[in-house]
């Protein structure tokens, strides 16, 4: 940076209480217009929560009210009291929780190969990563169902848990790049001189540092995970027992009579969870997702 | 950076360790054999997978009894019954002619299916069960029909189904209308309705609705296809076929029922907007019947047979319906067929009828229901008057699944195409279809 | 994105034997290489040969059909015009995906922390709905007869899934209401990483807000920008649920296809498995083409992977 912005710095910090004072009216209505904006898009969300609480036949009312006057738990009462819906839930949980563990774990291994050492290939690599992103997922179902077939996961959650592991991966790594690069180099050299180990540096310096990174790639994850519904519908085939909550959602979708406070009290069930994530982990993902910018 | 040895040979080692045990067939795309086990165990878990219809649990109670029964007469064998979504069927029950090991022992499935399932190897020809089966020589020809491949039985009917003419009773006695008699009347009391009511659709109809549409085609002499015996031939763009879908697409606009919104309509649509009170008639089914009934329209409608195109004709309905079938990678036999039998059986369909109003598919047992429920006589008449099935092809569930029809429809009623482009077009693929499996 | 290489270069620390980045790399190659490549690897097969439900259930044998498949979906209308509404959708959702998701970025870096708040809990409520509740509810806002927007509007009961344009347009809405969060958080981290006092020099140096973007910001946020940019083309030519969702499978007569739905349609409903499998491997090429020709040109400016 030239010392023109650093004269230019001094002068901001001068006049810092000036500049808001002038600024004030720009701010309000970019203040309003954030707001409005965020109830826009907010409101699909509160049409659904709406929905789910509106008792029967109120959501198919030709004068559709924005609120509900007699707000009903019927039903989220159909959606708990499906067979085994705590079981749904739970496996759903697994699911998500081990293709986030696993493909976190692998996606480290792999950022950290690909950014901190040069070798033959590397750059073929990252673009493989990158082209293994475009596959189409719907087009793989049939292979897949063969495969999982010949490894007998049909019907069992190892048959979603594998095939979400390898298409979370690629974009894992891809966006762990950014922060596995991020961790100076001098720590690395600061660690051996110290005389750690490769495996010591790895798990108990870089790990740490870029776990950060780990949280804001996880939510990918962990969205397609939980949200998919294609794989579960191809491959648990015949056993209810290792169903996932999309599938308990897709009940709910008659074609002929589709009940809607069904489906919007699950969705509000299966969106709860992950919105409850991603408070949690805004702080990280926004400063994460930062740093892989910092060069 | 050059690669060493080692790495090298750890190159050559992921690689193998990635496609190792995957590559069970070399060069060709993985199939499944779907051979019959020739297992036939006594005891054991018979899977079964049932449709899951509108309103199930009178259906539910009927099943589980006649499965109380059923286990209690074979020690040792469990029975798990499943009711499947009827939208993602299709996909459910090719998945488990892929995959035996998960494959349920028995199914109900859509007799338009029966030529497809069986060319694709996953029912169980059970011609000798069959015969030996005292109630089956009451079984409706049709019905029987519906179970049959090249001579040879793959499952038992479950029920029939037939469309008639819903329409509202209050309406044409506000408007002093009569019922129609003719197909032409139709149209003209549909329009009649729409002109006073304008907050009705006059018979509702839908774009996607083929088995609504196909008595329009066949009342004017129309066929889907003519042949016989494997080798077919579309005749859905002949001359008469053209007049019937003419006559059934000039039902869509604003004098009857929109195209902007019946266009992407499907059977389904058009009896919820009947029950709802949105139309003065629609074309509906027997198993319709319930869910007229919990609408808002009870007590305010009457159903007669659909006219056909002279006065006093009936219009041939298409003989829909569902059966049972054995999968061929069952590995109980004896207690899978036996289990069918049970819930095909005379007595069961009664009491079935009497849950979800599903026809019975024996003639005599029929009878006996339409004594007891008046509102079936005008779908056992059109019965009687002769129905027409789909071709008994395995490509049919190809044309079905593809939506050759609804598309040709879809494009008539939104004015992409004339009826010849739109039917030409449709008999094109429809041949392809039969050409492929020929 | 400049590599670190500092590390690499010796070969004197245990870190950088050649070995050990793929010793690192084994484990996502082995699952790419297993469940990405190698059915990759049976979808190119299948492409090749006559594969229907009969032969999958193997009541028929498989036969080889060469490049039968391709020549039957390349002679067929329905492909080109299908592959031209694919392109012009996924191109029309990419801009409007990335210019909301930076202008709200922009917008969220102007505001104070209750604005900011709202306007981030809102976006990551929609990035967390499930791509089929967020159709579905979509529809029902614009539901000729129980919707809200109609209403609002004063549409009367007009039919958004009726016309080809609007149909796409109510998709293109919802696509994105649900893919604009990731650009957005993700724009919006890259200019939190930015010294805030370079911002503030530029703007007092009376910079227009354009130009403070364009020779300030961008230039810094470009890595950023190019990740943004190639997710958004993939994600966006593969929109899937959304069209199946919101127009029924391909809407009326088939006039909302987008390749993916073709492609699943054709597999699945017809159970053309091979048809499918050869729309697949075209689809996988054109995106291939799209990104190359974006990384070479992003390469011949000096970017570096």
């Amino acid at each position: 940076m030239s010392g023109n912005v650093v004269q230019r710095v001094q002068r901001v910090q001068g006049v810092r209480g000036v500049r808001r004072f002038v600024r004030r009216p720009w701010r309000l209505a970019a203040e309003v217009s954030a707001l409005v904006i965020a109830a826009v898009v907010a409101f699909p969300l509160y049409w659904m929560v709406l929905s789910a609480f509106k008792p029967a036949g109120e959501i198919e009312s030709s004068e559709p009210r924005p609120w509900t006057l007699e707000p009903s738990l019927d039903s989220f009462r159909r959606v708990f009291g499906q067979q085994e819906f705590g079981r749904y839930f739970l496996n759903s949980l697994v699911v998500a929780c081990s293709v986030v563990v696993v493909s976190a774990l692998i996606a480290f291994l792999a950022a950290t190969a690909v950014t901190r050492f040069r070798f033959r290939f590397r750059t073929t690599l990252l673009i493989m990563f990158l082209v293994a992103q475009m596959v189409p997922v719907e087009a793989l179902t049939i292979p897949l169902f063969f495969q999982m077939r010949d490894f007998g996961l049909l019907n069992t959650l190892g048959s979603l848990i594998l095939p979400h592991i390898a298409f979370s991966l690629p974009f894992a790594i891809w966006m762990l790049r950014g922060f596995v690069k991020a961790v100076p180099e001098a720590l690395e050299e600061a660690a051996y001189i110290d005389g750690a180990s490769r495996s010591r540096f790895l798990w108990q310096i870089l790990f740490p540092l870029v776990f950060p990174g780990l949280v804001a790639t996880s939510v990918f994850s962990f969205i397609s995970a939980w949200n998919d519904f294609l794989f579960a519908k191809s491959f648990i085939i015949s056993d209810t027992s290792q169903s996932t909550l999309p599938m308990a959602l897709l009940v709910f979708y008659k074609p002929d009579d589709p009940d809607w406070g069904g489906v919007m009290a699950a969705s509000t069930v299966m969106t709860i969870p992950v919105l409850v994530f991603f408070v949690l982990v805004q702080r990280r993902l926004v400063s994460g997702l930062g740093g892989a910018v910092k060069d | 950076m050059k690669l060493s040895v080692r790495s090298a040979r750890l190159v050559a080692s992921v690689a193998a360790l990635a496609l190792a045990g995957l590559t069970a067939t070399a060069c060709a795309p993985e199939t499944s054999d779907n051979s019959s086990s020739g297992k036939d165990e006594q005891t054991g878990t018979l899977r079964v997978w049932l449709f899951q219809e509108v309103g199930n649990t009178p259906k539910e109670k009927v099943v589980t009894s006649v499965v109380d029964a059923f286990e209690k007469a074979h020690k040792g064998a469990e029975v798990k019954i499943e009711y499947i979504p009827v939208e993602t069927r299709a996909q459910r029950i090719k998945a488990a002619f892929n995959d035996p090991k998960s494959a349920p022992d028995l199914i109900e499935y859509g007799n338009t299916d029966t030529a497809g399932y069986v060319a694709d190897g996953g029912l169980l020809d059970i011609t000798k069960e069959f015969s030996a089966w005292g109630e089956a020589s009451d079984t409706d020809p049709t019905a029987r029909q519906s179970v049959t491949v090249d001579g040879k039985v793959y499952g038992a009917p479950f029920f029939v189904g037939v469309r008639a003419l819903y329409y509202r009773t209050d309406v044409f006695k506000e408007l002093g209308l009569e019922v129609p008699k003719t197909m032409a009347e139709l149209t003209d009391t549909a329009h009649r309705i729409r002109a006073a009511r304008p907050d009705l659709y006059g018979l509702v109809v839908g774009g996607a609705y083929t088995y609504g549409a196909m008595p329009f085609v066949w009342a004017n002499g129309g066929e889907l296809a003519t042949g016989r015996g494997g080798s077919y031939a579309s005749a859905i763009d002949s001359a008469a076929s053209r007049k019937g879908i003419k006559a059934y697409t000039s039902l869509f606009g604003d004098d009857n029922c929109p195209a902007a919104k019946c266009a992407g309509m499907g059977g389904n649509d058009t009896i919820t907007a009947f029950a709802a009170g949105k139309a003065g008639m629609a074309i509906g089914g027997d198993f319709s019947h319930t869910a007229v009934e919990a609408g808002k329209v009870k007590g305010e409608y009457a159903v007669v047979p659909l006219p056909g195109v002279e006065a006093g004709s009936v219009a041939p309905a298409f003989a829909g319906g569902n059966n049972l079938g054995v999968l061929n990678s069952t590995s109980h036999r004896t207690l899978a067929v036996d289990l069918m039998e049970q819930l095909a059986s005379k007595k069961t369909q009664a009491e079935l009828f009497d849950a979800m109003g599903f026809l019975p598919t024996f003639a005599d047992t029929r009878d006996a229901v339409a004594r007891k429920q008046p509102y079936v006589a005008p779908f056992v008449k059109t019965l009687a008057a002769g129905t027409k099935f789909v071709p008994a092809s395995p490509a049919w569930s190809q044309i079905d699944s593809s939506l050759v029809l609804p598309t040709m429809f879809q494009e008539i009623v939104s004015g992409k195409k004339d009826v010849a482009a739109a039917s030409a077009d449709a008999a094109k693929k429809m041949d392809a279809a039969f050409g492929s499996v020929g | 994105m400049r590599v670190g290489r500092g590390l690499s270069r010796s070969s004197s620390r245990p870190l950088a034997r050649s070995s050990v980045p793929w010793l690192y790399l084994a484990p996502a190659l082995v699952v790419l290489g297993g469940l990405l490549l190698y059915p990759v690897y049976q979808l190119g097969l299948i492409s090749f040969f006559q594969y229907t439900q009969a032969q999958v259930s193997g009541g028929q044998p498989t036969t080889f059909e060469g490049l039968a498949n391709y020549r039957e979906i390349f002679s067929d209308s329905q492909f080109w015009q299908v592959l031209l509404a694919t392109v012009l959708f996924a191109a029309a959702c990419v801009v409007s995906t990335l210019s909301v998701g930076c202008a709200l970025a922009v917008l969220l870096t102007r505001v104070r922390a209750l604005p900011r708040l709202a306007l981030m809990l809102a976006a990551l409520g929609a990035w967390a709905t499930p791509a089929v509740t967020g159709s579905t509810v979509w529809l029902l806002l614009f539901d000729p007869d129980f919707g809200p927007v109609n209403r609002v509007l004063g549409l009367g009961d007009h039919s958004w899934t009726y016309g080809r344009l609007s149909a796409f347009l109510l998709v293109l809405l919802e696509v994105v209401w649900c893919s604009f969060p990731f650009v957005m958080v993700t724009v919006y981290a890259g200019i939190r990483a930015v010294p805030a006092e370079v911002l503030e020099a530029a703007s007092l140096d009376g910079a227009s807000q354009l130009r403070v973007w364009r020779s300030v910001l961008a230039p810094m946020l470009r890595p950023i920008l190019v990740v943004v940019t190639i997710q958004s083309v993939i994600w966006d030519f593969k929109v899937f649920t959304q069209i199946y969702v919101m127009t029924n499978g391909g809407g009326i007569a088939g006039q909302n296809l987008t390749l993916n739905v073709y492609a699943y349609q054709q597999a699945f409903a017809s159970s053309q498995y091979s048809l499918g499998s050869a729309i697949g491997i075209v689809m996988l090429l054109i995106l291939l083409a799209v990104t190359l020709v974006y990384l070479r040109l992003l390469r011949r400016q000096g970017e570096e992977l």
